[in-house]
């Protein structure tokens, strides 16, 4: 599904260049769940970016699906985008002034599916995630728990091939932790491609295949699966 | 989608209460000004929009040359009409003689009215496509005929009938109605007339309009005309141009220019300067259209500020947006759907305060504007203008917040950039420069007025009343109610006069003088006075005397103004004479007795005009001028006078104009640009204020941190104070440095349309400047303060 090969990134300031990603390669098949590990600054979010098409590379080459999109235009990157991928953040990132529902409907809205249709698909979701009950309260009334199960939800309601998961449980305790892995692990065994950066060894085990990486390089590779 | 991105503009209004008031108050209060600026734009366009055949109506004016100075007006003679009627009536539809529009009295039974009205040529009626309500369209044909306006009609008969009554004008013509029309509506030419008595009438009841027949040199008439359908007003003129000069060989000298001025032009262009034409309320209608479209744009600014500044705030929502796959066209459209949803909510509140301040408005202007609710092009032209301001005022930041970077958003690391407040400081800039510049313009405006006000006039206003006695029953009986007015005690003199003290009706050639240089074309003011002008007056003798029961030859007697004896030349005018130039038919010659300080008659703005005072002997009184007696009080005097006038003339009623209030209306065309600009002044420094407003609190929520930590550090209130207003009044010493020199250079060419005029002085500069910093410093200080004060504990816990 994803195959990267010698991909580069620099940040640069005034003075100085930093290398985020250097020659970087590695493949991503269909139905597999990688976990991204390594310390801070490592380039594991700038390579989700990109994967996620958020985020333009400087060298190398992207291919999704067997065809280069790194040199795809905004509009062709959000089409791609809104269609294939789903993303969960480590500070979930929802719309304060839109409700569960509305939140979880967004990106079907986007995708131009009608409204009868929406509302099934966003309530089966909801349905799925556990979360129906709160359907109409706002993000700011829910526990990080079920705020994070909301975005799980908005990432999955498309029914994307690819859900990119940036830290998704950086930001909740144990149990509500362990209650997204399991959502996560779901979906990646009903057919998603799951690909998490993660800093927890924890979650990293979930996964079928750990790639480590430092200084925008990768350095080991272990397969769990 | 969009009932989405309705929902999402909605909660975050909701969310926002201080943000979304300023934004719908500031766009809604310069929404509502725009609005009525456009209506009265609007009015001030669709006037004479009444008459059907506004395109092909004309009134006939001339140009008269004297001294190499084009004088242009409507004043023409006779003979003209005559002259068009022989050899150019193929071109007409219509050609029209008409009096000067003239106060009568009307009297049916007991009731005895005083209106405005016409003497007109019979096609008037259906020129102008009156509607006749009763009687017949032709009511002008009988020589003792009168059609009315409705209004009239009910003051005179009420709900009867008016149609073969007879009214009594002026106490001395019985004339027979013979049509009622509908009263021409306000915003129209001919709105004041009530009545129309027939030309045949009005040339009869005079001799000298009669013998005014022949001469081409007796300016006292006017003409309207409508053209043929199959040509234009530019080569009718082109035909017409030369007619009185060619018939006229003494007139022929003064290079008079026939010529035809369109109905079109009447109201907004109606200047001519040395025989060209020089705008006139158009320029008002530019002036406001200007300020209108600046305090729009004041207005929008505050939202694109308000908008940008909290861009922080809604920098997340973009970024998730992006990452679900919005591209940014969508997002624009998202931010433009907000802006909208909020000014449709703005001209809604915008409506309701156009509908409160339409009636003040009104009385301010002069206008008698109603809401127009149900013409379509007036909702048409809102919706364009909602769509505008939407536009102006959600473009900007739409574009601004649509170009957020999702990964830096959605890592948390998105700051404003550096020059990102660049944009909006330029903002507030122009707002201030704006506001400031109208400031300087109000302050000159009132300032001119005030000049021309504090003019030495030349006589004494104050106590002096001038009554209409234009009818023919007050004749002769001007010596009688003098010495009656004095004896009752409420006058302490009495003098007539041939036109009203504030005016001048009356301009003479043809006259000869000892030195007058060989070629010299005069023009002077005439007006005929009697005895006891200068007393009742409180004129200013410079030499000589006022006219005296003791010089019998006083008859043939005359005083000149200052301006008059310059004008002449005359060296020691005292004794002198001034002749008639035609010496075939000569007058007796004036001898000049005194010499009065210039009496500023006309525009308060402008030279006195060469002026003569001649003793009245031909009956022509148009007024008594009394002086009240100043040993009681104003209303003692009126009732005292009423009495003697009643007494007289117990037919009559008893009107009567202060001179100090008639000389007042001369100001009011500038006082009403004062009142507006005054208005609009404060609506421009309140809206500009909402948004220094909405910036401070803005500024001193985002630097909640910094200024709690200053506080532990030692920093005193008034340090943090000055912290965070010296960026703003900053701003305002930059808008100052560039609204100063604009405005005095706006304002120094607008001065020069006024002979007598102030200059934009530096302590106007300076109020504007010390006001608006004053004004800025208020603003900001109330959050400042509010944030300086707070508790640091607070907001580094926060963190």
């Amino acid at each position: 599904m994803i195959q990267i090969t010698d991909l580069e990134k620099f940040y640069k300031t005034e003075e100085v260049q930093t290398i985020a990603l250097n020659k970087l390669s590695f493949e991503v098949k269909n139905g597999e769940f990688v976990a991204i590990m390594g310390p801070s600054g490592c380039g594991k979010s700038t390579l989700l970016n990109i994967i996620g098409l958020l985020d333009d590379p400087d060298g190398g080459s992207f291919q999704f699906n067997g065809e280069e999109v790194s040199n795809y235009n905004e509009r062709k990157r959000s089409e791609l985008r809104k269609h294939n991928v789903g993303f969960v953040f480590q500070s979930f990132n929802l719309i304060d002034e839109l409700t569960v529902f509305e939140n979880v409907e967004l990106p079907l809205i986007y995708t131009g599916v009608k409204p009868a249709e929406r509302k099934k698909r966003v309530e089966e979701v909801l349905e799925k995630m556990q979360i129906m009950h709160r359907r109409n309260h706002f993000p700011q009334q829910l526990s990080g728990g079920q705020q994070q199960r909301v975005a799980v939800a908005r990432a999955v309601v498309n029914n994307p091939k690819l859900i990119l998961a940036d830290e998704p449980t950086g930001n909740l305790d144990s149990t509500n932790g362990n209650e997204v892995m399991d959502l996560l692990i779901d979906l990646n065994e009903a057919g998603t491609t799951i690909i998490m950066v993660t800093h927890s060894e924890h979650d990293a085990k979930y996964s079928h295949r750990i790639i480590r990486m430092l200084d925008g390089q990768k350095v080991t590779e272990n397969i769990l699966v | 989608m969009i009932k989405n991105y309705f929902k999402i503009a909605f909660r975050n209004l909701l969310k926002n209460k201080v943000y979304s008031l300023i934004n719908i108050s500031g766009l809604a209060i310069g929404m509502a000004a725009t609005m009525l600026i456009g209506l009265w734009i609007f009015d001030e366009l669709n006037y004479n929009n009444y008459f059907k055949d506004k395109a092909t109506i004309a009134q006939v004016f001339q140009h008269e040359s004297a001294n190499n100075i084009v004088d242009t007006g409507p004043a023409i003679p006779r003979p003209l009409e005559f002259a068009l009627r022989e050899d150019h009536a193929d071109n007409f539809k219509h050609i029209i003689m008409a009096s000067w529009e003239q106060p009568r009295y009307l009297k049916h039974g007991e009731t005895n009215i005083n209106r405005l009205g016409h003497a007109i040529q019979e096609g008037a009626t259906e020129m102008l496509n009156l509607e006749v309500v009763e009687g017949v369209r032709d009511g002008l044909k009988e020589k003792n005929s009168i059609m009315i306006s409705k209004s009239t009609s009910a003051s005179l008969f009420g709900s009867e009938t008016a149609i073969g009554k007879i009214i009594k004008v002026n106490n001395q013509h019985d004339l027979v109605v013979t049509g009622v029309y509908n009263d021409i509506p306000e915003n129209n030419s001919f709105s004041d007339v009530d009545y129309l008595i027939p030309w045949k009438h009005y040339i009869s009841s005079q001799e000298w309009i009669e013998n005014a027949k022949t001469s081409w040199g007796n300016n006292s008439f006017q003409m309207f005309a409508q053209i043929n359908d199959n040509t234009t007003m530019e080569a009718v003129t082109s035909k017409i141009i030369d007619v009185k000069k060619n018939a006229s060989p003494e007139e022929a000298e003064f290079n008079p220019q026939i010529f035809l001025f369109p109905m079109d032009d009447w109201h907004l262009r109606s200047d001519f300067e040395n025989g060209v034409q020089s705008g006139g309320r158009i320029e008002n209608v530019w002036l406001f259209g200007v300020i209108g479209i600046f305090i729009l744009l004041l207005a929008c600014i505050n939202f694109v500020n308000l908008s940008t500044a909290r861009s922080e705030k809604r920098a997340t929502e973009v970024g998730i947006r992006k990452s679900i796959g919005s591209h940014r066209g969508q997002l624009i459209f998202q931010f433009l759907t907000e802006s909208f949803s909020i000014v449709l909510l703005a001209f809604v509140v915008a409506i309701g305060i156009v509908l409160i301040s339409l009636n003040g408005f009104n009385n301010l202007a002069s206008k008698a504007i109603i809401f127009p609710w149900s013409n379509g092009m007036f909702w048409l032209a809102s919706l364009l203008f909602i769509l505008i301001t939407s536009v102006l005022s959600g473009s900007y930041p739409a574009l601004y917040l649509s170009s957020f970077n999702p990964v830096s958003v959605l890592k948390g690391t998105f700051k404003a950039g550096r020059y990102s407040s660049l944009p909006r400081k330029v903002l507030v800039v122009t707002q201030f420069t704006v506001s400031i510049a109208l400031i300087i313009g109000t302050l000159v405006v009132i300032n001119q007025i005030q000049f021309s006000k504090d003019r030495p006039v030349g006589y004494n206003r104050d106590g002096l009343i001038q009554i209409p006695v234009m009818s023919s029953e007050f004749i002769g009986k001007h010596e009688t109610m003098r010495t009656q007015f004095v004896a009752s005690g409420g006058a302490i003199s009495m003098t007539t006069m041939s036109g009203p003290a504030t005016q001048v009706w009356s301009n003479r050639s043809g006259y000869t003088w000892e030195g007058k240089p060989v070629g010299f074309q005069e023009d002077l003011a005439h007006t005929s006075v009697n005895y006891d002008f200068v007393k009742t007056l409180g004129l200013k003798l410079v030499e000589g005397r006022g006219f005296s029961r003791d010089f019998p030859t006083d008859s043939n007697a005359v005083i000149l103004n200052s301006t008059a004896v310059k004008y002449m030349g005359i060296k020691d005018p005292i004794g002198k004479y001034i002749r008639d130039s035609d010496v075939d038919d000569p007058f007796t010659p004036l001898k000049i007795i005194g010499v009065i300080d210039d009496m500023i008659v006309q525009s308060p703005y402008s030279p006195v005009k060469q002026s003569m005072y001649v003793f009245e002997k031909y009956g022509n009184i148009a007024f008594y001028d009394l002086r009240l007696n100043p040993a009681k009080s104003t209303s003692e005097n009126l009732a005292l006078i009423e009495s003697v006038f009643k007494k007289n003339f117990p037919n009559t009623p008893f009107d009567y104009q202060f001179v100090d209030e008639e000389f007042g209306k001369k100001f009011r065309a500038e006082e009403r640009i004062a009142s507006l600009a005054r208005v609009f002044t404060l609506l421009a420094i309140f809206i500009s204020c909402l948004g220094l407003f909405g910036l401070a609190s803005f500024v001193a929520e985002q630097r909640t941190k910094e200024i709690g930590v200053r506080k532990v550090l030692g920093a005193s209130i008034s340090q943090l104070w000055m912290l965070l207003s010296k960026d703003f009044i900053k701003l305002v010493v930059v808008a100052l440095l560039i609204a100063s020199p604009v405005a005095y250079y706006i304002m120094g060419q607008w001065l020069q349309k006024f002979s007598y005029r102030t200059s934009v002085t530096w302590d106007v500069i300076a109020i504007a400047c010390f006001g608006a910093l004053i004004i800025t410093l208020i603003t900001v200080s109330f959050q400042a303060i509010k944030a300086a004060t707070s508790n640091p504990v607070k907001s580094l816990r926060t963190e």
